[in-house]
């Protein structure tokens, strides 16, 4: 039988950016999050989806269904062999970007969700992992 | 291959431009060639873009947006963003998305009132 709390959405194209986002999608709701955390959820999924794309050209989304004790979340990974962050600090930093974007995508991704921890070692990959908890 | 269609109507002087609920990079990409050739085509005084079933606004869409409002500003026109959902608004201010220099309007009625009527201090900065 399959395992109905976890999962993976490949990231290879463009168009995987917006399969992750319909996945997300589909389990925000799913958890009844309220519309604005739903929307919240996606969009730091679609940020993240896009920085897999877009830095190491490749990766997959896990993606968990948490529940400790009660309190039910979702858990978001991205993971790249990528380049890696030579240094999380500053690409923490709004408008640091080094591609051609906003530089918005990993410090928005973090207000956007509960929680949020970034792993990366250069030449190696990134993985980035978000939470959000649903509010009681 | 874009996912889903852009509609794309001139009404009067003005364009009308309703993005679909969930555009893909390919649609949002198409969005700004469509609109500028639009521009060209109809000579419209100004463009509406309405995103009331936008569901989501991530950086690259909100930066195509207001790179498409600043080539159609440099071609004459003017746009109005119109209808933005409290969700998606409260989602791209936590994100850090600012629309930056392009009117907003709280519906397409008003956009239109907008445009026929301009008051430069709805400019967001």
């Amino acid at each position: 039988m399959s395992d109905l709390t976890r999962g993976n959405v490949p990231i290879k194209s463009e168009n995987d950016i917006i399969a992750a986002r319909r996945v997300v999608r589909d389990l925000a709701t799913h958890l009844c999050f309220g519309v604005t955390d739903v929307t919240r959820v996606i969009t730091a999924g679609s940020e993240l989806a896009r920085n897999v794309f877009l830095y190491a050209g490749a990766g997959v989304m896990w993606w968990s269904i948490l529940d400790r004790s009660g309190d039910v979340g979702l858990e978001l990974t991205f993971e790249d062999h990528g380049a890696g962050i030579s240094d999380i600090k500053q690409a923490m930093t709004p408008g640091y970007t080094t591609g051609h974007g906003l530089g918005l995508g990993l410090p928005g991704a973090k207000r956007l969700m509960d929680e949020m921890e970034i792993h990366s070692e250069v030449g190696k990959g990134t993985t980035v992992t978000v939470r959000k908890w649903l509010r009681k | 291959m874009t996912n889903q269609n852009i509609s794309l109507v001139k009404v009067r002087d003005t364009l009308l431009v309703t993005m679909p609920a969930d555009p893909d990079d390919a649609t949002v990409t198409a969005f700004q060639e469509e609109v500028l050739g639009a521009m060209e085509k109809y000579r419209p005084k100004g463009l509406v873009l309405d995103i009331s079933g936008v569901e989501t606004l991530d950086s690259f869409f909100a930066r195509t947006i207001t790179e498409t409002s600043r080539m159609v500003a440099m071609m004459g026109g003017q746009t109005v963003i119109a209808g933005m959902r409290p969700s998606v608004a409260i989602t791209a201010t936590q994100l850090g998305l600012s629309l930056r220099g392009t009117l907003t309007a709280l519906t397409v009625d008003r956009a239109l009132d907008l445009l026929t009527h301009p008051h430069p201090r709805r400019r967001l900065r």
